[in-house]
């Protein structure tokens, strides 16, 4: 599978196994894809069907049992977990299903954070006009806590756009939100996928969400298999 | 840099949470309670010494049987120090046709540099002085009796007509108890000039010096350098006021055993608080960790949060240690007059180096362990909890928490025993809970559905649930420790010296005055009389070799032969002395026999079988060594280094020594008294008795409070064990609410569960302090007949159960109370 330019991230023959009460267990086998900068590519799936494991492999937050995954030219299973971090900072924003905001930290704080460890000065002003691009400016004082399910994903897309990050992961992002929130959760992620020219990996079982990405791909027992052609 | 503006910003962010303030009120209570107790007893050690101080007549000296060479001198004028020369020599007076033997001190007109030198005249009119003047002499009221002179008449000394100008009531006299031999001041220039302190005089020459400390300390370490002349020593407060010392000694003990159960209690809180800070964490860290901070960074972080805490709250406790220090001196310093008034800073910053050590060794291994939480955990919260079997971070608190019982205790004893204990009661607790879990979850509970849910909450939490047990146990046995500890302790001080303790001493009794004496003191309500038989001699010889041409290794043993010693004889073994070889004289001992103490024995390298010498009056006596004794020399009692058996030593000619006590107010009769027996020589040591019981008294306040500490660390553990299953039963209860459980029966269910948490820490708590009470009571503090009560501390522990019981309901009240949407949704 691959896109028209330059990969941004490229997988060959990826395997990752555990070692479950019943013995060894093969999550992933033999999976293989390439995506170009500025794609937007759906990784779709069952539950249980490895869909997270795939994209914790392709962020660099684990290892693969096997197989190769290239970063934006940068070859994971050759770099340290300090050199993965450092990779991520620089190159990766994350999306989750549950949000992973702190909750001790306001909309404002929590946006900033990213910035706060590259050690940006501008992070306040940078987090504001995320915010304000997320139509979230005039809560930024809130707690996670005192915001809806819907606003609280806002702010983390705010926060997984806010450094700029070549990539963006995507983890089931409407997966706890009701369908009309998650849609206009979706639109502002490809609008600002669109405007940042972000690569966009995303893993859903939605597949009327997965069908506004340019590929799909599907988890079938362990393998990954194209879905078609882009729709748009 | 800027990752600690990080942190200090992530700290400012989370002050509000529970546990960073549990971490923050630990580390300020292990530090006031280190700093409180280290800055009282520093200032209590310059206040005994000032206090010894006064009894020696100086801050420190040199003594020798020489002239002291002059550089002594010189370094001390050169230091700014103040000086008085004096020499002791045993001489014999003669006035008339009276000779009486006394134990004379030359001195210059600036004795004493401390303390009092108290003089009556004529009249009997009291005044503080100075060494005398030249011609002129003291005698104390012994020597005017057995020379039958009175103030104004002249006594012969060393061939010298001497006026004597003043009765000597009180003079610095290193802490002797009772003097036995009549006592002279003089000139010591009349001394020099008399040939009383020529080469071969048996003269002990002194230089004592005063000052400031720092100058003091400088002539003392200059002088521990320097060679000392023959048969030299250094006169240091440290060799006097044993009495005291002794009651400070032990009261310190106890203070800093307090101050230490209280920092250990701070650092199980600040282990309990710090897991929970790193549970709380994990989420965050993850997602730290996803967005690509590394490791390092991240512990970093974590460190610069806790030193942004750390700090400021150790400045804190150390204000609040100064601040309670000066308060409580102001109440002891009564106790000690001429002390330094200036407040020790350094043991107060010590103690917040120690608070700090046990904040990093009880909250670094949670927070080590968070900054190895992998990214991925932020997609699976399992994988934040990786198997470990053992770690051995783990280790670090224990290791700090040794140093810290080495540190403080002194004692090695005490470390160990409070090791053994703490650990004991650790591992059975542990045991025990997870015995106790074990079995909830195979047999369940019938009865009320309160009773099963409360059983199962714990049970469900198996590891926390232990934890939580472990914890409560250790903080609840150091409370109980204390508390078996503390009223023994101090009643055991109070029956040293129980009110009736002799207070009146009398010398040079006479065999035909013993009877009427006796009826004398009946009469005037005196009681607890004892007398000893007191004769003088000298030992001569060892196994039949002349002492003079002996040798010893001890320096001091030449100087004992050439005094006056004092022998008496007992029945039985007086109280306050302990046989230690040999054994107690036989009823009707065909050969003299003699019990020695141990000071004796060193100085003389004496053995058992070994025959003494002496000369008593005109004849002599050959006594066999039967027995080595220990003796209690900081009793208020009169002892004896030795001891003759009575059938032998009755033929000796001999005085009486009495004691006994005359309640207050009894005075005038005593006057009487002394009047009709006008040989005798009356020493009151009430003043004395008095000083040590309201230290006595004092000590007992301070122990009682500083324990204030202990409960509050207590306390602080309470909370922090139940905090750290907080979030869980939030969690639980607002699904059992949704669910339509009723209010009460989670208030039932809780109070099951907080119950069999209280009623385990009770158990192993009750049984750990019983065990380690009485291992402490008897090996350190050496408390006779020592044994815990077990009912009171059963009862205790019942009351513990229901203490903690009470505080899981009231920290559970919130949950119960609150609608379990907010609940939901705040997690």
């Amino acid at each position: 599978m691959s896109g028209g330019s330059r990969p941004v991230l490229e997988v060959r023959d990826v395997s990752k196994s555990v070692n479950g009460p019943e013995g060894r267990l093969d999550i992933l086998s033999n999976v293989a894809m390439q995506v170009s900068a500025g794609e937007s590519f759906a990784i779709v799936g069952a539950s249980g069907s490895g869909k997270t494991t795939l994209l914790g492999l392709l962020a660099g937050l684990d290892t693969p049992t096997r197989g190769s995954i290239q970063l934006d030219g940068y070859a994971l299973e050759q770099l340290d977990e300090e050199a993965r971090a450092d990779l991520r900072r620089r190159l990766v924003g994350f999306v989750f299903q549950s949000f992973h905001l702190l909750p001790a930290l306001t909309a404002e704080q929590n946006v900033m954070l990213p910035l706060e460890l590259e050690g940006h000065a501008d992070a306040r002003e940078r987090a504001h006009a995320a915010l304000d691009a997320v139509e979230l400016g005039s809560r930024r004082k809130h707690y996670p806590a005192q915001l809806s399910g819907g606003e609280q994903q806002r702010v983390a897309i705010a926060r997984a756009f806010v450094h700029s990050p070549r990539l963006l992961f995507a983890d089931e992002p409407t997966g706890n939100l009701d369908r009309r929130t998650g849609r206009h959760v979706c639109d502002l992620l490809f609008a600002l996928n669109r405007d940042h020219h972000t690569t966009l990996i995303l893993v859903t079982h939605d597949m009327q969400l997965a069908e506004r990405c340019m590929r799909r791909a599907e988890l079938q027992e362990g393998r990954l298999v194209p879905m078609g052609e882009p729709s748009a | 840099m800027k990752i600690l503006l990080l942190a200090l910003r992530s700290l400012r962010r989370e002050w509000h949470l529970p546990e960073l303030r549990t971490l923050a009120a630990s580390l300020v209570l292990a530090v006031v309670a280190l700093g409180v107790v280290a800055t009282l007893s520093t200032r209590m050690e310059r206040g005994v010494l000032a206090s010894a101080a006064e009894l020696i007549g100086g801050d420190l000296g040199v003594s020798a049987p020489e002239n002291i060479p002059g550089k002594f001198s010189v370094a001390g004028h050169q230091r700014g120090l103040s000086l008085t020369n004096t020499a002791s020599f045993p001489t014999v007076a003669f006035a008339q046709q009276q000779s009486q033997l006394l134990d004379v001190l030359a001195a210059d007109s600036a004795y004493p540099l401390r303390g009092t030198l108290l003089i009556a005249d004529a009249n009997g009119k009291q005044a503080t002085s100075h060494g005398p003047a030249a011609g002129t002499v003291y005698l104390d009221h012994r020597a005017l009796v057995g020379l039958n002179r009175r103030v104004g008449d002249s006594v012969q000394l060393g061939g010298r007509d001497l006026r004597i100008a003043g009765e000597l009531i009180q003079q610095p006299d290193g802490g002797e108890l009772v003097a036995m031999a009549p006592r002279a001041l003089m000139n010591i220039n009349d001394a020099q000039q008399a040939g009383l302190l020529g080469v071969g005089s048996r003269a002990r020459h002194t230089v004592l010096l005063a000052g400031e400390p720092a100058a003091v300390q400088s002539w003392r370490t200059w002088a521990q350098s320097t060679t000392l002349p023959q048969g030299g020593e250094l006169i240091t407060p440290e060799q006097t006021q044993e009495r005291m010392r002794n009651a400070f000694d032990r009261a310190g003990a106890f203070l800093r055993l307090t101050a230490l159960l209280s920092a250990l209690l701070s650092g199980v809180a600040i282990a309990l608080a710090s897991q929970r800070y790193a549970r709380r964490k994990t989420s965050e860290v993850s997602l730290l960790r996803a967005l690509g901070t590394s490791r390092a960074r991240v512990f970093t972080l974590l460190l610069g949060t806790m030193g942004g805490l750390a700090l400021p709250a150790a400045l804190l406790g150390v204000l609040l240690a100064l601040v309670l220090a000066q308060g409580a001196w102001m109440f002891a310093s009564q106790l000690f007059s001429g002390v330094p008034t200036e407040l020790p800073i350094l043991p107060a910053l010590a103690a917040a180096g120690m608070g700090i050590a046990v904040l990093v060794g009880f909250a670094l291994p949670p927070l080590v362990r968070l900054a190895d939480v992998p990214p991925v955990a932020v997609f699976r919260a399992s994988m934040a909890r990786r198997i470990r079997r053992f770690d051995v971070l783990y280790l670090i608190p224990a290791v700090v928490a040794l140093a810290l019982i080495w540190n403080l205790s002194g004692s090695a004893k005490l470390a160990g025993i409070l090791a053994v204990s703490l650990l004991g009661v650790a591992v059975v607790a542990a045991l025990l809970a997870a015995l106790l879990l074990w079995v909830t979850r195979r047999i369940t509970p019938g009865g009320h559905p309160a009773l099963r849910l409360g059983m199962a909450a714990l049970a469900r939490r198996r590891g926390l649930s232990i934890v939580q047990a472990t914890a409560l146990s250790m903080g609840l046995t150091a409370l109980l420790l204390l508390a078996v500890v503390a009223p023994a302790l101090l009643d055991g001080w109070r029956k040293e010296l129980p009110g009736d303790t002799p207070n009146w001493f009398v010398l040079n009794l006479q065999d035909d005055q013993r009877n009427d004496f006796n009826q004398a003191l009946d009469r005037i309500g005196a009681n607890q009389l004892n007398m000893m038989p007191l004769a003088v001699g000298k030992l001569t010889a060892i196994n039949g070799h002349p002492i003079d041409s002996l040798t010893f290794k001890d320096e001091r043993a030449k100087e004992w032969s050439d005094r006056q010693l004092r022998l008496s004889w007992s029945n039985d073994l007086p109280p306050s002395n302990t046989v230690i070889a040999g054994h107690w004289f036989d009823p009707h001992p065909t050969q003299a026999e003699v019990s020695v103490d141990t000071m004796w024995r060193d100085m003389y390298a004496l053995k058992l079988g070994d025959i003494m010498r002496f000369d008593v009056g005109e004849g002599q006596v050959d006594a066999k060594i039967t027995s080595f004794r220990h003796v209690d020399w900081t009793s208020f009692r009169v002892n004896f280094f030795l001891l003759m058996d009575p059938t032998h030593a009755n033929t000796l000619p001999h005085t009486w020594l009495a004691s006994f006590y005359l309640p207050r107010g009894h005075a005038e009769a005593l006057a009487t008294l002394s009047r009709n027996y006008s040989n005798l020589s009356l020493v009151d040591v009430d003043a004395l008795l008095d000083r040590v019981r309201e230290i006595v008294q004092r000590v007992t306040s301070a122990v009682r409070w500083v324990l204030g500490f202990s409960l509050l660390a207590g306390a602080l553990v309470l909370a922090a064990a139940l905090a750290t299953s907080g979030q869980e039963r939030r969690h639980e209860a607002a699904l059992l609410r949704t669910l339509g459980a009723r209010r009460g029966l989670l208030r039932i269910a809780a109070a099951c569960e907080f119950a069999l948490l209280g009623l385990i820490a009770g158990i192993t708590a009750a049984l750990g302090s019983m065990v380690g009470g009485w291992w402490l009571g008897r090996s350190v503090f050496h408390i006779k007949d020592f044994m815990p009560q077990p009912l009171p501390l059963i009862l205790a522990a019942l009351a513990a159960a229901f203490v903690v019981m009470l505080l899981g309901l009231a920290g559970t009240r919130k949950v119960t109370h609150t609608p379990p949407m907010r609940l939901l949704r705040a997690e």
